[in-house]
């Protein structure tokens, strides 16, 4: 229960730290915001002072992060002027976007990675292994813009799926299943390419694992008893690989997040991404620092997420920390 | 019998005083209040004399490295004081320890993690020299090939770095690089413990020479009993993390007062039995 | 021994990939902004050694290109003009090293011929120079982001490990804050605060700044483990013995073990940072037009109907593979070799 309070204490204070961090972003963009925004006929005086009043502006700094801190928990994550509406809702459906995305190309990745680490842990050093070792680091070396440009002139050439969007038009009116089926549609390339990209390093990190847990003495002695390749693989030396692919999974959130980013934007994906370079473009500050900040709040959370499985999955963290 | 009977007939003047010296390691724990004291070595009395061997023997355990690190000022003691030459050592500003360094030095009892495996012998040699700010670039080379010659090293692996040279020779290395600043006091952590029993004597021979020939004192730190009834003038026993008796070397093995100091010597295997178990 | 071959080939490919991009002047028949526009999407030329009469001639020669009748907008070869690639040819001037001027091009046709071994853009501008004139941009934002990067990494991983202490503890926590942000969506932020057309050079410099800065924390990390395990080593405690000052330590005994350490960092770190300023320059966030970045050469690709007939446009990316595959052959050769040394 401490570890757990620990990591839990220990994700609020980052997140905080991140969140000074992002609020000095905020106060770096050049020209008061409501400058342009007080230009915007369409918005009255009234509504501008009073934002601005609601912001604090006027008031020194640290009382300034302080309002804006709680009006941001308190779900409130400023005003987005492009888009000539609060933050929040915007994020709110780009959000669940990106972690359909992120999400499915986790599963993906890790569900290819686990049985290929294995199997090439296994096989090591045949020329399977060998084989295996030239494909990852050929993958690894092709730049991810590559990957999801080649996708999309794949969709574009061969028009077996979808070039980008995540429904297709008139798709409201269906079913719920019909609906289902076009958004994982579009969901099969982008996906795809997540995963290919952020493959090559699981798969190395599962092998690395695996071949050390093989090596363990108990592994060997189970060996010695006769128990069955397959079973030996997967019920005793995968789980004693466990630890660091935990770790591993928390860790890969991070990079998944960035590449995801990317792929969104090439391949038209509605989600976090393309929402970040549309606001740099048309200077929406608020969205920006929203974005960055829910993203971290993911990696964060990923992170803990993957804290926490291991304090389950592993007993000795549990006595260690007691 | 050489320096002993020397030892006998003169009244040697002490070197250094050790008076109750202790060192404490304290950890604080996350949620008790009293923290959490280790004792390394509490309230040690020590007087080392000009010109001899003193060994301290004792029972395996970090104390007496420990000491031996407060001794070459490696280490801080907790509390005590240390007297060299007459003058309180702990109580030297940071820049008067400085000038100290080069009277007393340490032989590590790993010759091969002491040294840096990446320098030539020359470099390693010269190390202290440069450090200190002694000399010029071909003063440190003479005096590195000086000293090699000292200690039996061939001139030729110079150039060679320490993995090139065997376990003895590591140590004769490391030996030299304790002699570059000429220092009065050499302390040596169980710096035979991993040698062959060819090469801790020709060491011992090298030691014996060595202290002959440069007015040394040494400190031994040993576990082996021994050998040090072979070189030792004085002996301190420890136990239970304190000093029980320091006496000339003859007098404790004949007349041990101290019932550690008995028990000690009675889980020596003599010579008579060493012979005896091989002949069986 | 079978590591050490890969590193130099390894290490032999980056220098020759480095050396052309350096010299790009010298290398690229043509300057990165000559258009030509009635060349504009023109396909990789191609280099022929016998000609339309079956004689096979030694030097290689181009043809000229001129419209095709039967495709409009396509080029067919104009067999009747032979150009032959000559060596060290005069061409357009550059500068060497922004000092003296050149006009001495490494190969090149006669002027009223055309060599796009990549093909042109819209513009008719040839790839092939432009891509190693981008190379200069791309390649030297990498290398000067990773070389920011392990040095902070450096400062602050010896500084922690060395002193331990609350200087440690500060640091560290303070890396973990830079951990736990995903550094593209914070790249892309910084972009953002700041103004979105100021001068080429400032985009750049701040750029390099910003992905060097944001990136210390790994470095850091690694470097203080390291020095961690390198200042109990019992060679230092010695040092000490002869009343060694920490600078000392640390110069003489501590750094010289993370060597290895900072150069894996560094080969993979390049190829990273190098990516971040595509990324960038590819969504029109870095350096821009008429300045070639290899994001920029790859920005048109966003059009699908540049995607899907003019393939040539993606061969800077391609390129871009043996280049990376070099860096990380780099890195995984070094972690090899400093396994086998370290004792």
């Amino acid at each position: 229960m401490r570890y757990i309070s620990r990591r839990l204490i220990h994700a609020i204070l980052l997140l905080l730290a991140v969140s000074f961090f992002s609020f000095a972003l905020l106060q770096l963009a050049p020209g008061d915001f409501f400058d342009a925004m007080r230009l915007n006929p369409e918005i009255s005086q009234h509504t501008v002072e009073s934002i601005r009043s609601e912001y604090g502006l006027d008031q020194p700094l640290p009382i300034r992060y302080g309002r804006w801190l709680r009006s941001m928990l308190k779900g409130n994550l400023g005003f987005s002027l492009a888009s000539n509406s609060p933050v929040a809702p915007l994020l709110r459906v780009r959000a669940r976007n990106t972690l359909l995305l992120s999400g499915t190309a986790t599963l993906l990745a890790w569900l290819l990675a686990l049985p290929i680490g294995v199997w090439s842990a296994a096989k090591r050093g045949g020329w399977g292994d060998r084989i295996g070792k030239v494909a990852t680091s050929t993958i690894l070396a092709v730049p991810d813009l590559l990957l999801f440009l080649g996708l999309l002139l794949l969709a574009v050439r061969t028009g077996w799926f979808p070039t980008g969007g995540m429904v297709s038009p008139g798709i409201d009116g269906l079913d719920f299943w019909s609906q289902a089926k076009d958004v994982a549609f579009h969901l099969v390339l982008p996906a795809f390419g997540l995963a290919v990209v952020m493959l090559p390093v699981l798969v190395l990190h599962v092998r690395s694992a695996m071949i050390e847990a093989l090596e363990s003495p108990f592994i060997r002695a189970a060996r010695g008893h006769g128990i069955p390749r397959a079973r030996l693989l997967f019920r005793y030396a995968l789980p004693a690989a466990s630890n660091p692919l935990i770790s591993l999974l928390g860790f890969s959130v991070a990079t998944m997040l960035s590449t995801s980013m990317l792929a969104e934007v090439v391949l038209s994906w509605p989600g976090l991404g393309p929402l970040l370079v549309e606001s740099i473009f048309s200077r929406d500050v608020y969205v920006v620092v929203a974005v960055v900040m829910l993203s971290s709040v993911f990696l964060v959370m990923g992170n803990l997420l993957a804290d926490l499985l291991l304090f389950a999955s592993d007993p000795r963290i549990r006595t260690e920390t007691e | 019998m050489g320096p002993r009977a020397q030892f006998e007939a003169e009244k040697p003047d002490s070197l250094m005083r050790i008076a109750n010296l202790s060192k404490r390691y304290v950890q604080r724990r996350l949620l008790r209040r009293t923290p959490f004291t280790i004792s390394a070595f509490e309230d040690v009395n020590l007087t080392i004399h000009r010109g001899t061997t003193l060994a301290i023997v004792g029972e395996s355990g970090a104390g007496k490295s420990t000491l031996a690190k407060c001794l070459a000022l490696l280490e801080k003691p907790t509390t005590g004081e240390i007297w060299f030459e007459g003058e309180n050592l702990l109580g030297f500003s940071k820049r008067e320890l400085f000038g100290v360094h080069r009277e007393i030095q340490f032989i590590f009892q790993d010759p091969t993690s002491a040294l840096n495996p990446g320098l030539t012998a020359e470099e390693i040699i010269g190390e202290p020299l440069a450090i200190q700010r002694i000399g010029t670039k071909d003063s440190k080379r003479t005096r590195a090939q000086e000293l090699m010659e000292h200690v039996g090293l061939p001139q030729r692996s110079r150039h060679k770095r320490p993995l090139e040279f065997s376990g003895g020779q590591r140590q004769r290395l490391a030996i030299a690089r304790a002699l570059a600043l000429e220092p009065k006091l050499l302390i040596l952590d169980e710096a035979l413990s991993s040698l062959d029993l060819l090469n801790q004597q020709m060491i011992l021979k090298l030691l014996d020479d060595l202290r002959a020939m440069h007015s040394l004192t040494y400190v031994h730190i040993s576990h082996d009993l021994r050998l040090v009834s072979e070189f030792a003038d004085e002996v301190a026993v420890m136990s239970q993390r304190r000093i029980v008796e320091q006496k000339p070397a003859a007098e404790l093995f004949s007349r041990p007062e101290h019932p550690d100091t008995r028990a000690l010597l009675a889980a020596m295997p003599s010579l008579e039995s060493i012979c005896l178990g091989r002949l069986d | 021994m079978n590591s050490r071959r890969k590193l130099w080939g390894a290490l032999i490919l980056l220098a020759a990939f480095h050396g052309l991009i350096l010299f790009a002047g010298f290398f690229a028949p043509y300057g990165f902004a000559v258009q030509d526009r009635d060349m504009s999407f023109a396909p990789p030329t191609r280099l022929h050694f016998t000609d339309a009469q079956g004689k096979f001639h030694l030097r290689p020669f181009v043809y000229g290109l001129k419209d095709d009748p039967a495709n409009p907008g396509a080029y067919a070869a104009d067999t009747t003009h032979m150009y032959p690639l000559r060596f060290f040819v005069q061409g357009s001037p550059y500068k060497v090293a922004g000092l003296f001027e050149s006009h001495l091009h490494f190969f090149g046709v006669a002027s009223d011929g055309r060599l796009f071994l990549m093909g042109t853009d819209g513009y008719g501008r040839d790839q092939l120079s432009r891509f190693l004139y981008g190379g200069q941009i791309s390649l030297l934002a990498g290398l000067l982001a990773a070389a920011l990067s392990v040095a902070l990494g450096i400062l602050v991983g010896s500084l922690a490990g060395f002193y331990g202490g609350w200087i440690d503890e500060l640091l560290m926590r303070g890396s973990e804050i830079f951990l736990a942000l995903p550094w593209l969506y914070l790249l892309f932020a910084v972009r953002a605060a700041l103004p979105l057309h100021i001068a080429e050079w400032q985009v750049f410099l701040l750029l390099v700044a910003v992905m060097g800065v944001i990136g210390w924390a790994r470095p850091a990390r690694l470097i203080r483990g390291v020095v961690l395990s390198a200042k109990e080593r019992k060679f230092v405690v010695a040092a000490r013995g002869f009343g060694a000052s920490d600078a000392h330590l640390l110069f003489k005994h501590v750094l010289p073990q993370t060597y290895g350490v900072v150069l894996t960092q560094i080969a993979l770190l390049i190829p990273q940072y190098v990516l971040a300023e595509v990324t960038l320059s590819f969504l029109g966030l870095g350096v821009g037009e008429p300045m070639a970045s290899w994001g920029t050469l790859l920005s048109s690709l966003q059009q699908y109907y540049i995607l899907s007939s003019y393939w040539w446009m993606f061969l800077p990316a391609l390129l871009l593979i043996p280049l990376f595959l070099a860096y990380y052959t780099t890195a995984d050769a070094l972690q090899e070799r400093l396994k086998s040394v370290s004792l």
